[in-house]
């Protein structure tokens, strides 16, 4: 055996026991019957995935499609930006990558819960405008759609900068230069010489913000105040409420299969995503 | 000496350096902080404590019959099925002499008249908190439904709760299974959705205390914990804004109660601990830190007597009689109320 494959072996069986042997389970759940109070019975079924097909699952799954969707989007709008000038700060690059990063030092959940404080009737922004006399009512923030994108945007816009960042870094200045001295205006360089070269970090920017929103349950829950399900509340409720093991792993098995589809979809023939 | 017994005793060996030790595994907040450590003192017994927030998580943590714990709260409704499921261990009543504690009512209680399997821990109900200074008090679950609450109003995030309001302001049992009522039901859930701020359990206590919410369907637990934290003195009384009523159709009622499993290897210990938690001063104790009523009626001589005629806790036995126990449900009726929750939440 090669020195090579020798030390690769930690890696591969760490990979076959962390992903292979659970997904291998959540496929055999999903082919079993629900169990009365949680768990899995015989006989083998494919009905968990006939399931599927009702219309009521195809509605969330467009509904989350949708607000992963926007919400990558923002990223984007925020995020490149933000990459540009930090890959543009000299000597300062390193402060500001560290500050993108300083949010994940403490957990997504209680970084959630501070935005229910902030976006409550008689959390800080309404009562600042309220003492202000901006408005007298206050604003309606939290446990709504608005909010529930606002946590995503939030929480993954690091996810887009940092490759972003990464793609424009490695950007060389002189083909900015020689647009210019052939006459192309900033807005023109952007639109067709940065822009252009920077696609493969905002697919990579997209797939890495996307994906992850597509099954968020947390962000829906607690922002949105449980009024909608995403595909991931609908998983989750399987597996809690609705002790239904095998659908709500043939929903995860769905979910997944949407996720590679776009990443295949997003790679071009031979290109790196990051 | 063969290699079994070698490891047999190491593992004895083990298990004695570390002193004898019991696991339990309870709901987060249910216990006062002194309620373990006492026992451990007294007994000599060590405790691994383990909580749990939901049913769903306690179950699928047991279910595999090695899961390591000892001691388990499992609901009223969850008794039978665990029974079915052979996890529970019969209990021995020889072993358990402050059972005459327990309050007349859950001396035989339905889900399990003998005591054979569980003993009655802690119960409440489900009813409606709202702000006094609403002007006008609801009083019975149809008044969930008044366009004046529009925004201001919240219900739990538990489909058994939402659906047993639903049913009582049409006549229905809250256990129905009845593909009719359950539809109507629903109908009644999807008419409500416009009014509902959120779909909130426990983290409503908070929004209720600073204001955002002005009613909400709660568990008397959290009812109880949001009045004492928005109350204020005035006059050396105690006045909260907040108040809380028993729905006039009918609402329902909720025990956890205390079993072994039978998986349990130190079932005597097991015992001495639903023992210990059955003398009163430890269930006033964990009544005064909780908010919650103990099933233990002897606890009462021990409470403040705030606590003791509090009217969310301890209800009269007229405002009990219009209870409903949740029971368990049928799989075909489980699945068709998940199936209409999920269209009630899209």
């Amino acid at each position: 055996m090669k020195l090579r494959n020798i030390f690769l072996q930690p890696t591969a069986m760490l990979m076959a026991i962390t992903m292979l042997a659970p997904l291998a389970i959540i496929v055999v759940y999903s082919l079993l019957t629900r169990g009365a109070y949680g768990g899995v019975e015989l006989p083998w079924t494919i009905e968990n995935f006939t399931r599927l097909w009702d219309p009521v699952y195809g509605i969330i799954f467009l509904r989350s499609f949708w607000i992963a969707a926007v919400a990558t989007a923002l990223c984007l709008v925020l995020g490149f930006p933000l990459a540009m000038f930090i890959a543009r700060s000299g000597s300062r690059k390193n402060l500001y990558l560290s500050l993108v990063i300083l949010p994940f030092w403490t957990s997504f959940l209680i970084r959630t819960y501070a935005w229910m404080f902030l976006l409550r009737d008689t959390g800080i922004i309404n009562s600042v405008l309220q003492a202000l006399g901006i408005i007298r009512e206050p604003l309606p923030l939290l446990y709504n759609d608005g909010a529930v994108i606002l946590g995503l945007v939030y929480g993954f816009l690091p996810f887009m900068v940092l490759p972003l960042y990464a793609t424009l870094e490695r950007l060389d200045p002189s083909l900015l230069e020689a647009a210019a001295d052939l006459g192309a205006r900033p807005w023109d360089t952007l639109v067709r010489v940065t822009l252009p070269l920077c696609a493969p970090g905002i697919r990579a920017g997209a797939i890495l913000v996307f994906v992850p929103c597509l099954g968020t349950y947390l962000t829906s829950d607690l922002l949105g105040g449980s009024k909608t399900v995403l595909i991931g509340n609908l998983v989750q409720n399987q597996f809690t409420a609705s002790r239904d093991w095998p659908f709500g792993a043939a929903l995860s098995l769905a979910l997944m299969a949407v996720a590679m589809l776009l990443l295949f979809a997003a790679r071009r023939n031979g290109e790196e995503l990051l | 000496m063969n290699r079994r017994t070698f490891l047999l005793g190491a593992a004895t060996a083990a298990a004695c350096s570390r002193g004898a030790r019991l696991n339990v595994f309870n709901w987060s907040d249910y216990v006062a902080p002194d309620t373990v450590p006492n026992f451990e003192r007294e007994f000599g017994l060590r405790v691994r404590y383990g909580t749990y927030e939901s049913i769903p998580e306690m179950l699928a943590k047991v279910m595999s019959g090695n899961s390591g714990w000892d001691v388990i709260f499992p609901s009223a409704e969850y008794i039978q099925p665990m029974r079915d499921m052979g996890l529970l261990a019969r209990l021995n009543h020889d072993w358990l002499p402050n059972l005459s504690n327990l309050e007349q009512q859950f001396q035989q209680p339905p889900w399990d008249p003998g005591l054979d399997w569980s003993v009655p821990y802690m119960h409440g109900a489900t009813g409606i908190v709202y702000q006094k200074s609403l002007g006008w008090e609801p009083r019975a679950w149809s008044d969930l439904w008044d366009a004046r609450l529009a925004g201001k109003l919240t219900m739990l995030d538990d489909p058994p709760e939402v659906f047993a309001a639903c049913l009582k302001t049409l006549g229905y049992s809250l256990n129905s299974s009845d593909p009719t009522q359950l539809k109507a039901a629903q109908q009644r859930a999807i008419a409500q959705k416009p009014l509902v701020r959120a779909y909130l359990n426990a983290e409503v206590r908070d929004q209720l205390v600073a204001g955002d919410v002005a009613v909400a369907q709660a568990w008397a637990v959290t009812a109880a914990q949001a009045i004492a934290a928005a109350s204020e003195r005035s006059d050396g009384v105690s006045v909260s804004k907040l108040a809380f009523s028993f729905p006039s159709e009918g609402f329902p009622r909720y025990a956890d109660n205390v079993a072994i499993l039978r998986e349990s290897s130190r079932q005597e210990a097991a015992h001495r601990f639903i023992d210990y938690l059955l003398r009163p001063r430890v269930a006033a104790a964990i009544v005064e830190t909780t908010h919650t009523a103990a099933c233990n009626g002897a606890a009462q001589d021990y409470l403040p007597e705030a606590l003791r005629s509090d009217p969310v806790l301890y209800p009269s036995a007229e405002i009990l009689s219009r209870g409903e126990w949740f029971a368990p449900q049928s799989a075909a009726g489980q699945r068709l109320r998940d199936r209409l929750w999920t269209e009630i939440k899209t």
